[in-house]
């Protein structure tokens, strides 16, 4: 009997359908080489995905490794099929009562395995989940246990396509399941673009039912410009730096107070290294969403180690910069808006005549727009300029209003609202577009949300968030002046695409979204921990239920609501509270003493 | 047989205070099978004690890690994992234990291992101190003199009262390394030196101890000096000895860094003095027989944690308290000078003269425990600690 019919046969007892699609499928990419010890490895377009001289031993190596990771009751998924000598060694290695599932983008490919050598009765106790990514993500899902992934990396790059594209089905289940509260401390910055985000990020994070606590920076701004006035520029920067230093400290200080699930940071926060360091000592879980262009801001260079995670609005280039410098995981996560705050609003006649114009634009005078904005005026349309930073654009200054003040929020959405073309143009310190244009601003999220009609520069990123329908591109300074005449006479096809935008947007580009994909990708990681406080495992509800809950401790979890989470502190409290007099149950001891313990290690400060 | 349990989870030092306490409950209740409960670093002492039937080793450094675990992540089956790092009896709960720490997690230990506690508080986790509890508090936070000594008021603690003698623990029954046995072997007499402390303000500076031992090396033609520490103190040690002659290091062993908890008792009771700051190993030194001289600076304070029995001498730094029922707390002493040529002469047999600053005890023991006269001549031993015993502890009158 062949190895092929051998290993369908075993594959057949415990999945049948996978065993059949297996023999059903065609191709393969995988160029079989004999390895030095003499078991089959294998080369895809000429990098091996198995050691070519003991397939067998590295992936022992591998597995040993893994399996620190895995904890009890969490089902395992290994990414990265290849000839599956990884997933025999930890399948022989798994610990008593745990399920191993192999996540199969490609099924050809198991059996190009099946066929070059002899499985063992390992893979009767395999799960194998094969599919699209959302059916993938719907099997795991269905198994109702916290997941951890082991990648193996040499195989898994030939899907990693597939495999993000299950992480981001997983995510979505996640987060729709999500039931369960956690503590998020957001730390902003103390001025600057991202503290607006920080705020739209606060809201979305607790309008989805998890608690913040708002570390607000910029109530120290005024102290921090004074330190502007010195002559000297090494007093300055020393007094700026010692500055942010001591916010730093207080900011875990505050930390130190209400310890928080996760210190969620914003670019620009003021924490130091040493603070970040200090804070991983103390197990604080940390992330920063760093919503800077990476090329421009390289403050993250010192800090890349200091963050568990790394959020970034830019895509490999970024990524794997951060990761050279130390970061351990970085992942996408675009800018976005707050639908409550980008909106379409009715605007008064006057309102209309203040902030209405054929055409605007609404932000700083960075070069690039001091260059290309005025080959964009015209005697055809009526243009409006707003915002600050436009000293000595001479070209600009009958269009200028507010003479060059810096406006609100509120005002900057009557323009968005008021106006037939809003333009958006990515800033840049050339004399054209941004040649390296790839990550897309928060400006074109909230002009898509507020219902506005938009001309923006194109960039790489663009398409997957935007889809033709729903925004206007362009890819040359001078198609500008084309586009608005044409959009201009066309108010019907404004409105569609406008429309268009803003549903997409409602759809997948809120704050609320972003605040979901973060702490989804942070639970898909901690699936004991940030995930388990996701899915609701530490409520009252959830702990009373389970099995193992000594039958002791159930009356003192009644005492929580059944929704509520409950932690090792909480419910050391509870105890506490029955009073001195009450004798105590020996869980309920084990719990104080455990509890004690515990008061020690978060001492922060 | 009844059985109990004596729990001490704090230092080195408060462990072998404890052990006036235990010989106190073995003379009470000879037929009670006493087992200790202690840190798990210091159970190779706490199986030298006298009257201990068992050691239970608590791992301190384990149920830090679990803590931090059921932190990360918490869920009730981490119950379990607590419930098998703790130490198990040989035959199920205890019928006492005795708690000798105010900390809660004494008190917790306590009450999981044993049907009844008599310690610190009248119920287990009651906020009333018992008056013995409520007088080590006390005394900890002010400057009295002529109270009770610690290891007596865990007597009071523990509900006996004292033997009235110093009970020494028992020498290791393993040979010391060759490194270690030539320690205390041919001409002398042997002196160690603690050069270390766990309290960084118990340091005694180092030109201070380099002073000591050029001086009483020139004194004493024949003697020794042994150097005692942790590893950590091993750069302490060989800073110290870098200011020494060579003719002088010849008469110099350094032992920081090289001696596990038993054989460190081992050699400190082949020393015939043991000098040091107020330290676990000087009371260890004392518990293992030796005379120790105790240099009490900074918080320490003599009629508190002096060396337990008799033949010991003490310097304390800093005067009588003129009104000690004002103090709100003692305030740490840092000497200005030390009792270096008196702790030379003291050692070379000579009368040591007074030291600026410092005052001369020598310790005692008597029904009511340990106590300390300032003059080597014979005294009354004080009044207070009757009263004490008798205000605390009537019934035992």
């Amino acid at each position: 009997m062949s190895h092929l019919s051998a290993n369908l046969e075993i594959l057949r007892r415990t999945a049948p359908a996978f065993a059949a699609l297996v023999e059903a499928s065609k191709g393969g990419r995988l160029v079989i080489q004999p390895s030095r010890e003499g078991s089959p490895s294998a080369q895809v377009d000429g990098q091996w995905i198995h050691s070519s001289y003991d397939p067998k031993r590295e992936a022992g190596g591998w597995a040993e490794t893994q399996l620190q990771e895995w904890k009890p009751g969490e089902l395992g998924v290994v990414l990265g099929t290849g000839l599956l000598y990884q997933v025999e060694a930890l399948a022989a290695m798994k610990p008593p009562g745990s399920v191993l599932a192999v996540a199969v983008p490609d099924l050809a490919i198991v059996k190009e395995a099946a066929t070059i050598r002899a499985f063992g009765s390992w893979c009767e106790q395999v799960l194998w989940i094969w599919g699209t990514a959302d059916e993938m993500a719907e099997q795991l899902a269905s198994k109702g246990a916290p997941l951890r992934f082991f990648i193996y990396a040499p195989a898994a790059r030939l899907h990693a396509v597939e495999h993000q594209a299950l992480e981001s089905a997983l995510r979505r289940k996640i987060a729709a399941q999500a039931s369960g509260r956690l503590h998020v401390a957001v730390v902003g910055p103390i001025y600057g673009g991202s503290l607006p985000i920080a705020r739209y990020l606060v809201s979305a994070v607790e309008s989805l039912g998890h608690r913040v606590t708002w570390l607000d920076q910029s109530i120290h701004h005024r102290s921090y410009e004074s330190f502007g006035a010195y002559k000297d520029p090494r007093h300055r920067l020393t007094m700026q730096s010692r500055f942010a230093d001591t916010l730093s400290l207080g900011a875990i200080t505050h930390l130190a107070e209400d310890p928080p699930d996760l210190v969620l940071a914003m670019a620009q926060a003021p924490l130091t290294l040493a603070v970040l360091e200090h804070l991983r000592k103390k197990k604080f879980l940390t992330a920063m969403w760093f919503v800077e262009n990476h090329r421009h801001l390289t403050y993250w260079q010192q800090l890349a180690a200091g963050y568990d995670y790394w959020f970034v609005i830019q895509r490999q280039d970024c990524i794997d910069a951060l990761k050279r410098a130390g970061a351990r995981h970085v992942h996408y996560l675009p800018m976005a808006a707050d639908p409550s705050i980008h909106r379409p609003i009715e605007l008064t006649e006057e309102e209309r005549a203040e902030f209405g114009a054929d055409v605007s634009f609404v932000g700083a005078g960075y070069r690039n727009r001091r260059i290309l904005l005025p080959r964009w005026l015209s005697d055809e349309w009526s243009f409006k300029l707003w915002g600050n930073e436009w000293d000595g654009a001479q070209a600009l200054s009958s269009v200028l209003q507010r003479g060059g003040a810096r406006i609100d929020t509120e005002t900057c959405m009557k323009v968005f609202n008021a106006t037939a073309v809003n333009l958006n143009l990515h800033s840049c310190g050339g004399d054209d577009l941004d040649a390296r244009a790839d990550f897309v601003n928060p400006r074109t999220f909230e002009l898509a949300a507020c219902g506005a009609f938009q001309l923006v520069d194109d960039r790489s990123l663009m398409p997957d968030l935007f889809a033709d329908g729903e925004i206007v591109r362009f890819k040359h300074a001078g198609d500008v002046p084309g586009l608005i005449k044409r959009w201009l006479d066309d108010k019907p096809g404004r409105r569609a695409v406008a429309e268009a935008a803003r549903a997409r947007v409602l759809r997948e580009h809120t704050y609320r979204h972003r605040a979901q994909d973060l702490l989804s990708t942070i639970g898909l990681d901690q699936p004991d921990r940030i995930g388990a406080m996701l899915r609701g495992d530490r409520n009252a509800e959830y702990l009373s239920a389970k099995e193992t809950t000594p039958p002791e401790l159930i009356p003192l979890l009644r005492y929580f609501p059944g929704g509520r989470r409950v932690e090792l502190k909480d419910v050391a409290a509870q105890i506490r509270a029955k009073g001195a007099a009450t004798p105590l149950q020996r869980e309920e001891l084990l719990i104080l003493m455990l509890d004690s313990y515990r008061a020690e290690t978060r001492d922060l400060v | 047989m009844a059985r109990a349990l004596v729990i001490q989870l704090a230092r080195l030092g408060d462990l072998l205070q404890t052990v006036p306490a235990i010989a106190a409950l073995a003379d009470e209740e000879p037929r009670v099978e006493l087992d200790l409960l202690c840190p798990s670093p210091l159970a190779p002492i706490g199986r030298l004690i006298p009257k201990i039937n068992r050691v239970l080793e608590w791992d301190g450094a384990q149920w830090q890690k679990q803590a931090r675990q059921a932190e990360e992540s918490f869920h009730l089956d981490r119950l379990k994992e607590a419930e098998r790092q703790l130490p198990s009896p040989a035959a199920g709960r205890y019928d006492r234990t005795y708690v000798l720490n105010q900390h809660p997690r004494a008190l917790l230990a306590g009450a999981l291992f044993g049907e009844t506690m008599i310690g610190p508080r009248f119920e287990s986790f009651d906020e009333h101190l018992t008056p013995w509890a409520a007088y080590i508090r006390r005394v900890a936070a002010t400057g009295i003199s002529q109270r009770v000594h610690l290891g007596d008021a865990f007597c009071g603690l523990c509900r006996v009262r004292p033997t009235g003698q110093a009970i020494a623990i028992r020498q290791p029954a393993e040979a010391l390394r060759a490194d270690l046995a030539e320690i205390g072997r041919g001409p002398g007499p042997w002196i160690g030196l603690i050069v270390g402390a766990g309290d960084p303000a118990r340091l005694v500076p180092m030109d201070v101890w380099q002073g000591l031992i050029a001086r009483y090396l020139a004194a004493s033609a024949r003697g020794r000096i042994v150097l005692f520490g942790d590893r950590n103190e091993t750069e302490r040690a060989q800073q110290i000895q870098d200011g020494l002659s060579p003719s002088m290091l010849g008469r110099v062993w350094d032992l920081t860094g090289r001696t596990s908890l038993k054989e460190l008792a081992s050699v400190l009771s082949r020393c015939n003095r043991v000098v040091g700051a107020d330290t676990g190993p000087l009371h260890l030194a004392a518990a293992v027989g030796s005379c120790v001289v105790g240099w009490y600076f900074a918080r320490a304070r003599v009629h508190e944690t002096g060396p337990y029995g008799t033949g010991h001498v003490v310097w304390q730094a800093g005067g009588q308290v003129p009104f000690p029922a004002f103090r709100v707390g003692p305030d740490p002493v840092t000497p200005m000078q030390w009792p270096v040529d008196a702790t030379v002469a003291y050692l070379t047999g000579e009368e040591p003269a007074g030291v600026e600053g410092w005052t001369m005890w020598h310790s005692r023991c008597d029904r009511w425990g340990a106590y300390f006269t300032e003059s080597s001549v014979d005294q009354l031993p004080p009044a207070e600690r009757e009263r004490t015993w008798q205000l605390l502890h009537p019934a035992h009158i």
